[in-house]
């Protein structure tokens, strides 16, 4: 079975960072894994080395004008098998692991069809897996839109702010809303310092909220960042690094 | 299926070689790939036949790309050239069932890799032929007898590909000129019933899905896969009203999916039972009772229609699965169809477009109606509307004349049938109309006119009846 995990948070906490880093340690291990950025914004392909990846939005558009074109040079062609050729050609192919990026939001006209297309094609690919990561903007707007219909843990990473702790009791109350399928809520602490450990382990339990780990503000991750060396090089025993090991025992790996 | 030295199930649909498993490709972006099913006589199918022209699979090199071609000859009694399509759909299917063999695409686009555990447990291309040919056979038993023959070599799968292209075209002619009439069976499609619920698209050859991505082919493939699914056959039944594509089935299955809420949807009607508009439709069609004629403004204009309403605006009105008598949402494709309309005078009441989408669709316009068709450069409003009709002799203007003369004998009736078609039209509806002259129900047509409410739920707050007094 594959284990599906998404990784959402508000912009700025490093949930990309957060995602890089678990599909570096995950894919070392030796499981085969689908990585997904399902956030607009893009940012995963970079941090994991990669660049101009095409995405499944422009993939959709391309479908989209070419089935709703006033005459179709074709009418019966098959839509399920040609969308399929198209997303599975923009899968970059990485050493262990492979990258999908969702891309722009859709235009203007009905996508209910193409997205229906697209769930099915969704659900078989990530049959192919031991884990798909998903790097999720906080609407979770691919989830409300079923593109991907179930998943397991959904972590919430939040900086050490109050308001990042906010967004994680929103994304909860917003998880209760949709009727997607979604197992468990985790929360990651990120850049976390000395001083602000204690309020923090407090601030979650007050919110009730599952904290499954505390990355410290690691100065290997704002140097590499400066530098602009994909976060995928990091080295191994870089205090984000080391975290993210236990956070994956505690995810029972 | 122990014959086969790969396993085969459903289960592997969706499977994706990667290129760091992959023995060699197969067509693709890098390359050419066919596939092609064609009906044949009986006498000329060797059955289970497999013929490999260039290399075998055992004669490639690792990690290459070879140009594919695999031309299918299928045979039975029931087997005919209409069938090649269905046939060639299922492909795909097919040989994605084959673990360790992706194929992706279509057509000439055709796409498929092999992985190197598959490739070792084989050194051609034949045990692979027969499970696909065996997969066909037992899941489309009508298919009596089937061959194929599998192209390597560069030149012939050239030449393969250029008769094959051929034989697409004819089949796409074939295909465009299929009609309502020529079928018996439609399809409907349930996915916008989640925000519209007793929305029932019904999607036939002359009648697009109102979003404009579902036809009747895809109907019938998704329904021949997936029964159950969102798409499904509608048995068209009886042909009650040929003008208007009245049909049984189709009656019954709107009753059925609006959970009563209509009875009737009439394929080719503006105003009577016209099918019910979605919230996704791609134009939204407009009555403009000052000159009996309709209007339509694509999802994509931002401007006014002369009514002074936007797309927007008109499609709240229209959305949420219900039949608006006045409104209709329907897909681009629909005017290019010879059922456009027809119910209620197809292109010779259409009266306004927006220049975007008269350009888009000019092929679709006749001739003679080109010039008579305003669009937001001719005119801004409903007065400049009447000038721009009045003065290019557009067809609704013969009917402003015969309707003058009517309002004069039956004036007084009239004032009744007013009082009582305005107030009608919201409840129907279920919500507010904007600030626009009430719709008269009626469409030109001379005689009485018949109201029909049901489920009514109406409240006027004050009614006064009083002479008419003549204003001069």
């Amino acid at each position: 079975m594959t284990r599906v995990i998404a990784i959402t948070g508000k912009g700025g906490t490093g949930k990309t960072a957060v995602a890089a880093l678990l599909i570096r340690y995950l894919s070392k291990k030796g499981k085969f894994l689908l990585a997904v950025d399902a956030d607009a914004d893009t940012n995963l392909p970079e941090t994991l080395g990669c660049e101009d990846v095409k995405t499944v939005g422009e993939v959709k558009e391309y479908l989209q004008a070419e089935i709703t074109k006033p005459k179709p040079d074709n009418p019966d062609m098959n839509k399920e098998s040609i969308l399929k050729s198209k997303v599975y050609e923009i899968i970059e192919e990485m050493p262990g692991y492979d990258l999908l990026v969702m891309g722009r939001p859709e235009g203007s006209g009905c996508y209910c069809y193409v997205n229906n297309l697209l769930r099915g094609i969704m659900d078989k690919l990530i049959t192919n897996y031991d884990v798909v990561i998903i790097d999720a903007e906080a609407g979770l707007e691919h989830f409300s839109r079923k593109i991907i219909r179930d998943i397991d843990d959904l972590i919430v990473v939040t900086d050490a702010s109050r308001r990042g702790f906010r967004t994680a009791e929103r994304i909860r109350e917003l998880v209760e809303e949709l009727d997607s399928n979604i197992g468990r809520i985790h929360v990651i602490a990120n850049k976390v310092t000395d001083a602000n450990r204690e309020e923090l382990i407090k601030l979650a339990e007050d919110l009730k909220l599952n904290m499954i780990g505390m990355i410290p503000l690691d100065p290997k991750i704002e140097e590499m960042d400066i530098k602009g060396i994909p976060l995928f090089k990091i080295p191994d025993d870089s205090i984000a690094a080391v975290e993210i090991e236990s956070i994956v025992k505690k995810l029972g790996f | 299926m122990s014959e086969f030295p790969f396993e085969i199930s459903p289960m592997f649909e969706g499977e994706r070689v990667r290129k760091e498993g992959m023995f060699v490709e197969l067509g693709g972006p890098k390359s050419l790939g066919l596939e092609l099913v064609r009906a044949k006589p009986m006498d000329e199918i060797e059955d289970g036949k497999v013929t490999i022209v260039g290399p075998d699979l055992k004669d490639m090199e690792e990690g290459k790309t070879y140009p594919w071609a695999m031309i299918f000859h299928v045979g039975g009694e029931l087997v005919e050239p209409d069938l090649e399509s269905v046939i060639e759909r299922r492909v795909h299917d097919f040989i994605n069932y084959c673990q360790g063999i992706m194929h992706l695409n279509q057509r000439y686009d055709v796409w498929m890799r092999i992985s190197k555990d598959t490739a070792a447990k084989m050194d051609s291309f034949e045990p692979f032929g027969k499970a696909v040919m065996m997969l066909f056979k037992t899941e489309l038993p009508f298919i009596e007898k089937m061959q194929v023959t599998f192209y390597t070599d560069q030149a012939e799968v050239e030449k393969q590909m250029a008769e094959a292209m051929e034989i697409f075209k004819a089949r796409d002619a074939r295909t465009k000129d299929l009609h309502d009439e020529d079928v018996d069976v439609f399809y409907g499609c349930t996915l916008c019933q989640s925000f519209a619920p007793t929305n029932v698209c019904v999607v036939s050859p002359d009648r697009v899905s109102l979003c404009g991505a579902i036809n009747w082919f895809d109907g019938r493939a998704a329904a021949k896969v997936d029964p159950e699914g969102p798409q499904f056959a509608i048995e068209k039944g009886e042909l009650l009203d040929a003008k208007t594509g009245e049909y049984s089935g189709v009656n019954e299955v709107a009753k059925k999916l609006s959970s009563g809420e209509f009875d009737k949807i009439k394929l080719h009607s503006f105003f009577d039972a016209p099918h019910t508009s979605c919230g996704c439709f791609e134009v939204v069609g407009f009555y403009i009772p000052e000159v009996d004629g309709i209007g339509w403004v694509n999802r994509e204009y931002q401007g006014m229609a002369p009514n002074g309403l936007g797309f927007s605006t008109m499609a709240g009105q229209t959305g949420g699965g219900k039949q608006i008598v006045g409104f209709l949402g329907i897909g681009i494709n629909y005017f290019y169809s010879p059922k456009f309309i027809q119910a209620d005078g197809g292109w010779n009441r259409v009266v306004w477009l927006p220049s975007m989408l008269k350009e888009k669709i000019d092929e679709a316009i006749p001739d003679d109606m080109k010039d008579k068709i305003a669009t937001e450069k001719d005119v801004t409003d409903i007065e400049s509307l009447k000038t721009f009709l009045k003065e290019k002799n557009h067809p609704v203007v013969a009917n402003w004349a015969a309707e003058a003369e009517e309002e004069e004998e039956e004036e007084e009736e009239e004032e009744e049938v007013a009082a009582e078609a305005a107030p009608m039209m919201m409840p129907a509806a279920g919500f507010q109309m904007p600030a626009m002259p009430a719709m008269p129900m009626m469409s030109g047509g001379a005689g009485g006119i018949k109201l029909t409410f049901k489920n009514a739920k109406i409240t006027i707050d004050r009614m006064i009846i009083s002479e008419k007094k003549e204003k001069k």
